[in-house]
């Protein structure tokens, strides 16, 4: 995994040895490894189990069933490894799927209803930056505080009614380029784009130096106010994407979010390899957490195990996660 | 390497649980006694229970006499009590004895709920229909109202019964079981293969209703097979992706997807359209009609099964009317209800709808909830 002090030295180390090589990739990537191995595990034991698994099919419901999760947890990560975090993003993608669909159903041309959602999450979430940064009003606080205001208020505007009648041109989320759904294309491009950003400019590095050591941080320069703040931008503007994703999927957009959103986006992160205590993480960690847990869902329809695995074995992850990164630091101490 | 050691184990357990996995036959329904409907339709028969709704106090003989009602539902402004509302009108209108005023909480409050009561109470009606928000909470305002000599009705959602006369009940569990499967099995054929998408198996309503589909299916369509029944909590993503994955891993065997919730039910019509596979794998599945419009009219969905909110608030109205008569009085098993028909009583104090309603591409747009 990843640390602060030693981010970014990956890209310019000289490879001296095969095996030194590996080491290294292991130390800064293990989560995201042994993740991406128990998803290429549990793909060849349940092929092997029903061979229908591995179907094309299957495979697109896999990569692309979790797609606008993916999304979401990238902006997710970024903010909980500055050592924050946000809980109402669950209620921001329901506001914002309802913003988007209302647009699109209004005849304003379906750019429009894709632009907007990007454009006015981060907006509302600019609020929260500003509340968290400069107010320094913990991020639970107002992010729990937010997510009511958007649940209320979406409940009251709309009455509980749902869209439905969207313009064909707006699912972008049921196009299949190449045979493959749009969402695994917004996955993989968001999560690239975001990792390189995160790891090779000096923006994306601050992050990890405001989440490990704020004061260090300060200290060299970074101004930690208003990165945060842009920190909780980028994370609505990500949400919006994940809107996108989410909104186009289905002929009807309901007024109800899904329950526990906000937690599943930030299980991802957490299992991806985002410390909860900041500092340490990648998207590409939380993206194939993502994956794993539509692989895992996937996975036990096809072995005619109970769901209720599904549940208990997050839940594992998660404790097992944190345990090993507290244990961690721990022995760094 | 702690790391390595933890997932092995997972990998392990996981894979373990692969291995032991067997076919199970069951369903996702709870454990309660069902009581599946004759396979012909022939009515349940009615175990007889002793009349246990209240009775108001000194009421005045309403005998064919014009009465003041006040239909006090959840909440107005939402589509499913307009259509409760219009069927308390319709029937009124056509019986030319009754004046019906609706008037409910802006919002599905029970406190609002109770003052409105209150106050109609105090003005003087003849008669009080009502959705209750909460069984308990208004049982007393209830009671209240039979104190002062005013007729008592619910419709939709119960109180207490001895808080009111009689409740008309929209559908039973084994009526609407007996529907979902009846109308599957037209579509599938009686050797069809099906999966379940519910919330969650703990569901209490869903959970109730698939014990009884399970029942009845055995009872009276024994050839069919059921596959699987899958969770995907009230998640509208979850259950497309639930739905996909049901199609992928029983390919042409899987004939048709029910859907036991307004969320699941359209989730899995999409992902059926999406699959393009409208035709051959067939949707039925509990849900309100606005939910189901795109699919039934893109004739993807046949049949969605609920019940009508406009007989069921007529209902209402013609139990209330028959309640100020006297003509429905404690221990008589059905009362007249204008086009409805005879209406049976169960459960002691309460009138049953019928069977319950079937939307499809013919009647779907007449309704707006």
């Amino acid at each position: 995994m990843m640390v602060a002090e030693d981010n970014g030295s990956f890209g310019r180390r000289s490879a001296t040895s095969r095996a030194g090589f590996f080491k290294k990739l292991y130390t800064e990537y293990g989560q995201e490894i042994v993740i991406l191995g128990a998803i290429i595990v549990l793909l060849i034991v349940v092929g092997s189990y029903n061979p229908r698994f591995l179907s094309v099919r299957n495979l697109n419901t896999i990569f692309a069933g979790n797609a606008y999760i993916a999304v979401a947890a990238i902006g997710m990560s970024m903010v909980i490894i500055t050592g924050h975090i946000d809980v109402s993003v669950g209620a921001l993608i329901g506001v914002l799927a309802t913003i988007s669909g209302t647009i699109a159903v209004s005849g304003y041309p379906v750019w429009l209803a894709w632009l907007a959602p990007v454009v006015i999450g981060a907006a509302i979430n600019m609020v929260v930056g500003i509340l968290v940064a400069y107010a320094r009003i913990p991020s639970i606080v107002v992010t729990l505080g937010m997510m009511s205001i958007l649940r209320g208020g979406l409940i009251s505007v709309t009455g509980g009614d749902w869209i439905s009648g969207l313009p064909k041109s707006f699912m972008i989320s049921q196009l299949k380029p190449f045979g493959v759904p749009a969402p695994i294309y917004f996955m993989v491009a968001l999560t690239l784009l975001a990792a390189f950003w995160m790891r090779y400019s000096a923006f994306g590095r601050s992050l990890y130096a405001m989440g490990g050591n704020a004061e260090a941080a300060r200290a060299t320069g970074i101004p930690i106010e208003r990165r945060t703040m842009i920190v909780f931008m980028i994370h609505g503007a990500f949400a919006g994407l994940a809107t996108i994703l989410f909104a186009t999927q289905l002929q009807i957009i309901q007024s109800t979010v899904p329950p526990n959103l906000e937690l599943t986006v930030i299980t991802a992160a957490v299992i991806g390899g985002v410390s909860i205590l900041g500092g340490t993480g990648t998207v590409i960690g939380s993206t194939f957490a993502a994956i794993l847990f539509a692989t895992i869902g996937s996975a036990l329809i096809f072995t005619n195990v109970s769901a209720y695995w599904l549940r208990a074995v997050i839940g594992t992850l998660i404790l097992v996660t944190v345990l090993v990164d507290v244990m961690r630091r721990r022995n760094k101490r | 390497m702690h790391k390595i050691m933890i997932t092995t184990v997972l990998s392990m357990s996981l894979a373990a649980g692969v291995a032991h996995a067997q076919q199970s036959s069951w369903t996702g329904g709870d454990d309660l006694p069902t009581n599946p409907l004759a396979c012909d339709g022939t009515p349940a028969e009615v175990a007889a229970m002793p009349y246990d709704g209240g009775t108001p106090t000194d009421a005045p003989d309403r005998m064919g006499k014009t009465l003041t009602v006040v239909d006090i539902p959840k909440l107005v402004g939402i589509g499913y009590f307009s259509a409760t509302s219009k069927g308390i009108a319709d029937a009124a209108a056509e019986m030319g004895t009754m004046d019906v005023k609706t008037d409910g909480p802006t919002r599905a409050n029970i406190d609002d709920q109770i003052t409105l009561i209150d106050n109609y109470i105090t003005s003087g009606v003849d008669g009080i229909l009502y959705a209750a928000n909460d069984p308990v909470a208004i049982a007393p305002v209830l009671k209240k109202a039979l104190a002062a000599g005013i007729n008592v009705v619910g419709y939709d959602a119960n109180s207490e019964p001895d808080s009111r006369q009689w409740f008309v009940n929209q559908a039973q569990f084994n009526g609407i079981a007996k529907s979902v499967i009846d109308n599957l099995s037209d579509e599938i054929g009686e050797d069809g293969a099906f999966a379940i998408v519910t919330s969650t198996f703990t569901t209490p309503n869903q959970a109730r209703w698939i014990a009884e589909m399970a029942a009845y299916q055995q009872k009276c369509h024994p050839d069919m097979e059921w596959l699987e029944t899958v969770e995907a909590q009230e998640d509208n993503i979850l259950s497309f992706n639930q739905a996909n994955t049901l199609i992928n891993k029983y390919g042409p065997d899987l004939k048709g997807i029910v859907g036991m919730t307004s969320v699941a039910t359209p989730a899995a019509a999409d992902a059926v359209t999406q699959a393009g596979l409208c035709g051959s794998v067939a949707v039925v599945g509990l849900a309100t009609p606005n939910a189901m419009k795109p699919y039934v009219e893109a004739d993807c969905v046949k049949s969605v099964v609920l019940w009508n909110p406009v007989d069921l608030g007529y209902a209402a109205a013609y139990v209330l009317r028959a309640t100020a008569d006297g003509t429905l009085k404690p221990g008589d098993t059905s009362v007249e209800a204008g086009k409805l028909g005879e209406l049976s009583v169960i459960n002691g104090s309460e009138v049953l709808l019928g069977a319950p309603f079937v939307y499809n591409k013919s009647n779907i747009n007449n309704f707006d909830f």
